[in-house]
């Protein structure tokens, strides 16, 4: 892992970890380069291809935060779903291999599937345009969850099973007393990605027949080629990716606080 | 209290255990023979070198594996047959400490207590009871990563302890320890063991250690036979650097052995 100079022979992730709450200079700094660049650029380009700071802000006081709250929402609802759906899955699996042994290569297959067929499938078989988008969600977060937590069950140390089961659990005291909180750090690194992952697909849900949310506005911006707009619901798209982030590290660092 | 319920006799009775490699499946023996018994309340320690089958005769007392061939009885059940019989019967010390690293100190040592559904107060109770009495009772709120190896080894020594179990079995629990806390440890095991009246087993690949102990020594050799069956309580004080010289031969002996592969040390 190389070292900062700036940061006094310290790594990054070092002083992070020291110091979780400090002000993230160097990510401020970094974005403010960007954001400085992307306005010379913007002066050199036409506003149709690359709009300046002011535009997109400009764009951005005139959208409907609504549609906000109704993407975030749906992500929400889809993703507590998915996790409900994969931790149920992965428990019958980890309890029975047959059922992993028939279970897995389904998993697997609906893993293949991509984002886009999944959103024709939904439309294909579904008239509910909220039934849609939560199926394509859940379709493509759940099986992510099942796999992350079922192969965490899987790899819980031998050594911690074996002192256990020494102690006579029953089988519900050796699932809740080891297997779930040893696996609860995948979890949280799960619901991370699955984040990510769900923002990115509900978007693209939503371009297809919905009338409300973020896909919707960037449908109706590219519509009225309004690029500033484009922008401006890119920018919500990526500060709620952030935000969400921010409260599951968070919450990350209060569950996880035992870790070194 | 400790010891009231009393495990029983340990009854080792024609023991074999044979492991099949992974992929080759070629059968390979950790056990070939074993035989002998252990009264409740006595102090035996089980010294021998590295895969002699000492670990998987403590996994077959515990009741994590079966034999393969021959009994392993205490007070007359099967640890693995009647695993649910010896629920805060028996309790083990590993070589690590075994912690759960989201528990602290404190919760470590209930855990057993929480699994045999005692009430919550007397789970914590006597849960900081033991730790105080390990010296542990200012590091009951930490988490194991904050603790040094030997401070992890003595809540799980309390944590053992706490169940106050019949039968206390220790697995080369002292060996990665530094000796002058190792010493101290086994000092306190043996204390406490002896205290509580329970039958203790204290499994060693250190000469020195079993000797330490006083009790009852049981030399194992490759592969998992009992080359020698020592009482230190009848050995005549005088002539305890000779045993030590005699069991040291005995080993060197056996290990010379041509019998006995590397594959099947390791795999023992």
């Amino acid at each position: 892992m190389k070292r900062d100079p700036t940061l006094g022979g310290e790594t990054v992730e070092a002083l992070e970890a020291r110091s979780p709450f400090r002000f993230p200079r160097e990510m401020v700094i970094g974005l403010l380069v960007l954001a400085v660049a992307w306005q010379i650029l913007s002066l050199f380009v036409p506003p149709f291809i690359v709009p300046g700071w002011e535009r997109i802000f400009g764009s951005l006081v005139t959208l409907r935060m609504d549609f906000v709250l109704i993407t975030l929402a749906r992500v929400v609802v889809a993703l507590v779903v998915s996790f409900v759906l994969g931790l149920g899955f992965a428990v019958l699996m980890y309890g029975s291999t047959r059922i992993e042994r028939y279970g897995r290569p389904i998993v697997r297959l609906l893993m293949a599937v991509p984002v886009v067929c999944w959103i024709l499938f939904a439309v294909l078989w579904f008239r509910w345009v909220e039934f849609r988008i939560a199926f394509v969600l859940v379709v493509v977060c759940a099986p992510v969850f099942l796999v992350d937590i079922l192969d965490a069950m899987r790899g819980v140390s031998k050594d911690l099973r074996d002192m256990l089961r020494s102690f006579r659990p029953t089988h519900a005291q050796l699932f809740t007393k080891l297997v779930l909180p040893a696996t609860l750090p995948v979890m949280l690194t799960s619901w991370k990605i699955n984040l990510s992952l769900a923002i990115r697909v509900v978007t693209i849900a939503e371009l297809v027949g919905a009338v409300t949310g973020i896909g919707y506005g960037l449908v109706v911006a590219q519509e009225l080629f309004s690029v500033s707009e484009v922008f401006a619901w890119t920018l919500i798209l990526v500060a709620l990716l952030f935000a969400a982030e921010a409260v599951l590290t968070h919450v990350e660092e209060r569950l996880l606080r035992w870790r070194v | 209290m400790a010891g009231v319920r009393g495990a029983g006799p340990i009854e080792v009775t024609g023991l074999r255990k044979v492991f099949h490699q992974t992929g080759t499946g070629e059968a390979v023996v950790a056990i070939e023979r074993l035989d002998f018994v252990i009264q409740q309340g006595e102090m035996v320690a089980i010294v021998g070198q590295t895969g002699c089958g000492k670990s998987t005769f403590l996994n077959i007392l515990i009741g994590l594996d079966r034999p393969t061939d021959g009994r392993v009885a205490v007070g007359g059940r099967a640890p693995y047959d009647d695993f649910d019989h010896f629920r805060g019967v028996l309790a083990a010390v590993f070589q690590q400490d075994r912690l759960l690293p989201w528990r602290t100190a404190v919760d470590n040592v209930r855990l057993p207590l929480e699994l045999l559904g005692r009430d919550p107060g007397e789970q914590l109770a006597r849960a900081r009871a033991w730790l105080d009495r390990l010296g542990l009772g200012r590091f009951e709120r930490a988490y194991p990563h904050e603790l040094s190896g030997g401070m992890r080894q003595r809540v799980a020594l309390a944590r053992a302890f706490a169940v106050e179990p019949a039968l206390l079995l220790a697995d080369e629990a002292f060996g990665h320890l530094d000796e002058v806390t190792a010493a101290a440890l086994r000092q306190t095991f043996v204390e406490l063991a002896r205290t509580e009246g329970n039958t203790a087993i204290l499994v060693t690949h250190q000469l020195e250690e079993a000797i330490d102990m006083g009790g009852r020594i049981l030399v194992f050799g490759r592969p998992g036979r009992l080359l020698a069956d020592i009482n230190l309580r009848t050995w005549p004080a005088a002539s305890v650097a000779s045993l030590r010289a005699d069991i040291q031969r005995m080993l060197q002996d056996n290990a010379a052995d041509p019998r006995f592969s590397p594959a099947a040390e390791e795999q023992a």
